[in-house]
């Protein structure tokens, strides 16, 4: 296409340009390559890539001008424009302009500071293969392959780009396919790439997989959430189709508030599904965040952060609660509770409000109506059919395993003897008001009778509701025992009769039944002790008292084996019913029972030394006897005596003071601390406290206790020797006046006849003589054995009687031994 | 008219250096008359701009360039 013309002024104008720029002269040959390069571009055809249109190139070149701040300039380019247009109108002055306006373009640009920051300007790049990144600005590369390339700004694009295609070389996987098997992970299922593997327990991709290191990473944090959902999930499958029976109530509402939870995450995991459908721009190209909500894997962390916080606290629960039910559950899960976090709190405060409701649910029923709706053994509460003297103390226990952490076991107890008390009216006493005081205490603390009225949360509006309703049925139920059942006239009758409270009539039964009861224990029928009973109530005080107290008292034999005299095997017994044996339980009576023989004893051996007394003491009739005798027997008769005499106050003394000790500092003083114990009861526990402590304090202090068997058994020594005493005194004086009445019997005779008695009479004073002599010295002989054994067993007892535990014992030493005769002998031996 | 012409064409060169000097091209009037000379010809601006461009840049982009231009293959 070039004619020589053309090829001069090429020629012409390379050899300018060369030597106007400035560089050293160059050889001929340069210049010649030179010029063969420009016209090869010339000839190659190049067009530029805009339409020729020139009056929007002025336009853009008055832009170009007034944007960079020369706008006078601009002014004199259209002035200058206008006048070419008039002079020159064939001059193709759009070619021209073109022409001046890249070059001014080219000038401009190299002086602006490069694109900064890309890792790679082509320029640096020796790769050969990247044939279409490298060199590109001059668009020189060899072959002739040109692109439109007019901006070195390209340099940042190209470095983008060439960044993207390393990426995808390093991943196999695009990231997208990733983030949708991540979102699967999360629920649970397999993905193309993302599995779960059991060896390792947790979700992974295959080795073999080839994916950059951090990518790697992040799959592997966020699957974390998949393995806790799985965890999660298990259990509450597991609890809901396997063990359904035997996870309980409380195991069921767990189940299904982690259900409500995870519908939340599902909620969410379809969103992000829906939006990883929306490609991922890739890491070359540049849409700024425009296209839509994309899902990337950083984009994903981000989202699962905080569902990812709420799924380990359910699945550190679901650790915690693995085989608990019931209130054991409800409590773990509260201690977990504590936490300062608010969104953990807001979070387990949800949770607790529906795990703990059927707790609370059964707690209000069995406050307030005493049923106990227990079907899995959740409750605190157990119950156990028994009968119905034993229905307050062994029918309801507390179950420490199944009590729930906030509740505190005062609270439990109240709760237990609530309930206990509600069941108690109704079984025992066949009474139906406490539903007025159940109705009462809701209307006073102002909660429900509906089901759901109390929450997790509102532990002191519970207590508040046991508090008042425990205080409301106490009353009612100490208002029932003591009005209808008249406890308190029970223990006063039984303390009359069993403890021997009423003397009128202990004296009158001891008289009538005494004889009786010397006969062997088998020949005694109690039908007929029974009647001498009746008669004895007769015959006393205890007549006018009540019909159906005297109703239960009975006499009772107890078994006997050979050789027991009745006095062994005697005992009355009280009759106490429903409800009132909650109180005087077998047990109970049995020691009531113990204390009674004691007493019965005691009585015997002071009615016994009181008869004694009948016939030893110093009147005129002792003095009468042995009057007329020679003064060798009376003396002797009067000196035996006065021996009797002196050990029978010695005995006498001790037992007029034991008896006063336990009359008065045992019975009377434990009485008066259970009356008061019985009026400041507020509750039936309160009320069987207080009878326990007094009949333990009785038989502390009668020395019936474990820990007084010794001197016990001492104490009945003695009271042996007493009675032996007295049967031997008994005899004895049987003897003398039996001597005395013949005695005077003969005398008599001997004054009015002479003859046939005579010899008898003579015989007889002699024989007298020597007879007394001889019953004298064996009765003195008996008297010191009986005096010695029963000083012996008196200081074996008094020495003993320091050991004991209970202060009052030392009042007893104290009366015993006031002069403190008995220690000083004991010193002096 | 040829006087006209020349003066024509001599104005015509003027007013091309004014506005050449207004866009800071940085070309003289004798190379921009030369260059006005090949576009009357028919020759398109576009390679002619590259070949001033190349040729008349004094940075060392040209200079490898260059050499690799005369080993390249035609």
């Amino acid at each position: 296409m070039d004619d020589t013309a053309t090829v001069d002024l090429v020629r012409e104008l390379v050899l300018r340009l060369l030597s106007s720029g400035g560089r050293s002269s160059t050889a001929s040959n340069n210049s010649d390559a030179a010029v063969r390069y420009a016209l090869r571009l010339l000839s190659s055809r190049m067009s530029p890539s805009v339409i020729p249109d020139e009056l929007s190139l002025v336009e853009s070149i008055k832009r170009r001008l007034a944007v960079s701040g020369r706008s006078s300039s601009a002014l004199g380019f259209a002035d200058l424009h206008s006048k070419l247009s008039a002079r020159a109108p064939l001059l193709n002055r759009w070619a021209l302009l073109y022409l001046l306006n890249s070059l001014s373009l080219d000038r401009h640009r190299p002086e602006s500071s490069p694109a900064p920051g890309l890792p790679f300007l082509p320029l640096h790049l020796p790769h050969p293969p990247r044939t279409s990144a490298s060199s590109i600005a001059g668009g020189m590369a060899g072959g002739g392959v040109f692109l439109v390339a007019k901006d070195p700004e390209n340099i940042r694009e190209i470095a983008l780009r060439e960044y993207a295609d390393l990426f995808m070389e390093d991943n196999e996987v695009s990231e997208s396919a990733l983030v949708r098997d991540v979102l699967y992970a999360c629920q649970g299922i397999d993905g193309r790439y993302v599995r779960f593997d059991r060896s390792t327990d947790g979700y992974d991709m295959p080795e073999s997989l080839k994916v950059p290191k951090p990518t790697r990473s992040i799959v592997r944090r966020l699957c974390e959430l998949g393995w806790l959902f799985r965890k999660v999930r298990g259990y509450i499958s597991e609890g809901i189709v396997d063990r359904q029976f035997d996870i309980g109530t409380v195991g069921q509402a767990f189940c299904s508030s982690l259900q409500d939870e995870l519908v939340d995450y599902y909620k969410l995991l379809t969103v992000l599904t829906s939006q990883s459908a929306n490609p991922i721009p890739s890491a070359g190209s540049d849409s700024g965040g425009g296209a839509g909500n994309y899902l990337s894997l950083r984009r994903l962390a981000v989202w699962l952060a905080e569902p990812t916080v709420r799924m380990r606290l359910m699945a550190v629960l679901v650790d915690v609660c693995g085989e608990l039910r019931g209130g054991a559950m409800a409590g773990a899960i509260h201690s977990h509770a504590q936490h300062g976090n608010p969104l953990v709190q807001e979070f387990m405060g949800r949770l607790l409000r529906r795990v703990c409701s059927p707790l609370f649910e059964m707690v209000r029923i069995w406050v307030l109506e005493g049923e106990l709706e227990d079907v899995f053994a959740e409750f605190f509460i157990l119950s156990q059919p028994v009968k119905a003297e034993s229905l307050w103390r062994e029918g309801y226990q507390i179950q420490s395993s199944m009590l729930p952490s906030f509740i505190s076991p005062l609270l439990a107890q109240r709760i237990l003897r609530t309930g206990k008390s509600i069941n108690f009216l109704r079984v025992c006493c066949e009474d139906n008001g406490w539903v007025e005081a159940s109705g009462e205490a809701v209307a006073h603390v102002g909660a429900t009778t509906q089901r759901g009225g109390l929450g997790y949360g509102d532990t002191n509006a519970l207590e508040a509701l046991v508090v008042e309703a425990a205080k409301r049925i106490d009353r009612h139920l100490m208002d029932v025992i003591h009005k209808r059942y008249r406890f308190k006239d029970h223990c006063l009758a039984i303390k009359r009769y069993l403890l021997l409270g009423q003397g009128d009539f202990v004296k009158y039964l001891m008289d009538i039944v005494g004889p009786e009861l010397s006969e062997p224990a088998n020949t005694i029928s109690s039908f007929q002790l029974a009647g001498l009973l009746e008669t004895a109530i007769r015959a006393s005080n205890a007549q006018y008292d009540d019909r159906e107290i005297l109703d239960r008292l009975k006499v009772r034999m107890m078994e006997h084996g050979d050789g027991d005299r009745g006095w062994d095997v005697f005992s009355l017994e009280y009759d106490a019913r429903v409800p009132l044996d909650t109180v005087f339980t077998a047990l109970n009576m049995k020691r009531y029972l113990k204390i009674f023989n004691f007493l019965w004893k005691l009585k015997r051996v002071e009615h016994a030394l009181t008869g004694l007394w009948k016939t030893v003491k110093p009147n005129y009739i002792n003095s009468c006897i042995f009057a007329n005798e020679s003064f060798g027997v009376k003396m002797q008769f009067v000196s035996v005596l006065r021996r009797l005499q002196v050990l029978w106050n010695e005995m006498n003394h001790f037992v007029t003071n034991f008896q006063y000790y336990i009359m008065f500092e045992v019975l009377e003083v434990s009485w008066a601390h259970f009356s008061d114990g019985m009026n400041s009861s507020k509750d039936l526990d309160d009320l069987l406290a207080a009878h326990d402590k007094y009949l333990y304090s009785i038989l502390e202090k009668s020395l019936l206790g474990e820990g007084s068997q010794s001197i016990n058994k001492t104490l009945f020594v003695l009271f042996d020797h007493i009675l032996r005493f007295r049967s031997l005194a008994d005899r004895w004086f049987e003897h003398i006046h039996e001597l005395q009445h013949r005695r005077n019997k003969s005398k008599s005779k001997s004054k009015g006849e002479l003859g046939k008695v005579g010899s008898l009479i003579d015989g007889g004073r002699k024989a007298l003589l020597q007879f007394s002599r001889d019953f004298f010295g064996k009765m003195s002989e008996e008297l010191d054995k009986v005096a010695k054994e029963y000083s012996a067993a008196l200081h074996d007892f008094i020495s003993q009687l320091p050991l004991q535990q209970h202060i009052d014992l030392k009042f007893l030493l104290f009366r015993l031994d006031f002069t403190e005769y008995y220690s000083r002998v004991s010193s002096n031996k | 008219m040829e006087a006209t012409d020349g003066q024509i064409a001599k104005e015509t060169l003027e007013l091309a250096f004014q506005i050449s000097n207004m866009l800071e091209t940085g070309l003289d009037r004798h190379t921009l008359s030369l260059l006005i000379a090949l576009i009357d010809r028919g020759i398109n601006p576009e390679p002619l701009s590259a070949v001033v461009r190349e040729l008349s840049s004094p940075s060392s982009r040209t200079q490898p360039s260059f050499a690799f231009s005369s080993s390249a293959k035609p």
